[in-house]
């Protein structure tokens, strides 16, 4: 079934692929588990977007995110629903973001000093940050999501996709040309 | 096998794929030419278009979503650490929505002065005076744990960290107090507060506000006002006077060097 030479720009990619995917994981799996651990101060943290006012939802949030979060690396890590994950990370991290930017901006204006000059921990597992570090780093974050959306990463992978009609007629092939 | 057939279909239009028809892909070097019969089942491309797929992926993505939300519940009710859902971890409305200014404390280089910065402790002063609460600066709390008072416990010291955060440096003979858990602190703090003339609250000083939750905790179940006092500055304000803090447990005389 080959076609001649091998597709070095298609290996490359998908290999490529696989690391974006378990960055993407270790990420989530980091920042879920630090957020596990300290519930409290998470809670705390997500308290002052002031998305909810009652406590059920609030503590909802708080409780149920940073363990979704480490479900989801977990999911990335080992390769499985690859495209479903990256799509529910993207759709996560989409408004996260905004929020997050919302709220430097909030600070911006309280403090009087530049957006990138605006330090706070955002409640994103990673402590105090620097605004324009962590857009970037969200950024990153959704492009890496997007790619994975696409069908690469499929290496080292214990069920790229759950629907096995769909894993077969879909995804690029990971250099088997 | 069939699986990269079905590959080499998509590039056709499904209208050429009747059954019995010989397709050929285009080769630019035009040096081989595959010739598929597509006369059984087995090969035909079903639904190549990108509605499906994306179909898979939606559905994928909702399977992952409840799956996950559905996990993260339960492993919040199994870890020690969980948050109660129901409980409300703010009483009257503790807790601000914008940082102070200048949050982080100052250094030790100028003896004698409060190292909270004027207008971050002013605007302090006045939230909790808006609660009934009073705001001590780092001398009033030094002068209050060598007061002769302190050691019949008539002066208490009320530490609103973490456990952890506990151990791992408290002033002196203070309580441990966490007001996301008061439950497991109430029968060691409640009869001390009941008895004390003075009550000082901490928690990490700058932009922590858990001593005000604790302070107002205190008050709402019974801790008259006037004896509740705020060290804004905290427990890093302290610690970065070079002041002696305690680790592990309360009275365990372990003090740490006031170096670290």
């Amino acid at each position: 079934m080959n076609t001649g030479q091998p597709n070095w720009k298609r290996i490359a990619l998908n290999f490529s692929a696989v690391l974006a995917r378990w960055l993407l994981g270790a990420a989530f799996l980091y920042t879920g588990l630090s957020k596990a651990l300290h519930p409290v101060d998470f809670l705390k943290l997500l308290r002052q977007y002031d998305l909810v006012q009652s406590s059920l939802p609030l503590n909802s949030i708080a409780a149920a995110l940073p363990w979704f979060e480490t479900f989801c690396g977990l999911l990335l890590l080992v390769g499985i629903a690859v495209r479903g994950t990256a799509l529910t990370l993207m759709v996560m991290l989409v408004p996260f973001t905004v929020l997050v930017f919302h709220r430097a901006l909030a600070i911006q204006s309280a403090l009087a000093i530049p957006l990138c000059a605006v330090k706070f921990d955002c409640g994103c597992g990673a402590g105090t940050v620097f605004i324009c570090r962590k857009l970037a780093e969200n950024v990153l974050l959704i492009v890496l999501s997007g790619w994975l959306l696409t069908g690469y990463g499929r290496q080292f992978s214990l069920r790229f996709s759950l629907t096995k009609s769909h894993s077969h007629r879909s995804a690029p092939e990971a250099g088997r040309e | 096998m069939f699986r990269h057939v079905n590959k080499q279909l998509r590039l056709y239009h499904l209208a050429d794929l009747t059954p019995g028809k010989s397709v050929c892909p285009l080769r630019r070097d035009g040096s081989r030419c595959w010739r598929i019969r597509v006369n059984d089942e087995l090969i035909q491309p079903v639904s190549p278009g990108r509605r499906p797929r994306l179909k898979w992926v939606l559905l994928e993505a909702v399977l992952v979503a409840v799956i996950g939300a559905i996990f993260g519940l339960a492993a919040n009710q199994v870890s020690p650490r969980g948050l109660a859902l129901t409980r409300n971890y703010f009483p009257a409305g503790t807790g601000r929505l914008l940082p102070r200014l200048s949050p982080a404390p100052a250094p030790p280089n100028v003896a004698g002065t409060n190292s909270m910065p004027i207008d971050s402790a002013q605007l302090l002063a006045a939230e909790l005076k808006e609660k009934g609460l009073q705001l001590i600066d780092r001398l009033q709390a030094v002068q209050l744990l060598h007061d002769p008072r302190f050691k019949q416990n008539l002066v208490v010291f009320i530490d609103a960290r973490d456990e952890q955060r506990y151990r791992e440096g408290h002033i002196p003979g203070a309580y441990e107090f966490d007001p996301y858990r008061p439950e497991k602190y109430f029968d060691a703090v409640l009869p001390v507060c009941k008895a004390a003339e003075q009550i000082v609250v901490y928690c990490n000083g700058g932009n922590c506000d858990d001593s005000e939750t604790a302070a107002v905790l205190l008050r709402d179940i019974g801790i008259a006002n006037r004896k509740l006092l705020v060290y804004g500055g905290g427990i890093s304000e302290w610690t970065a006077y070079g002041l002696p803090v305690e680790t592990g447990e309360r009275n365990s005389g372990k003090l740490r060097d006031p170096g670290k």
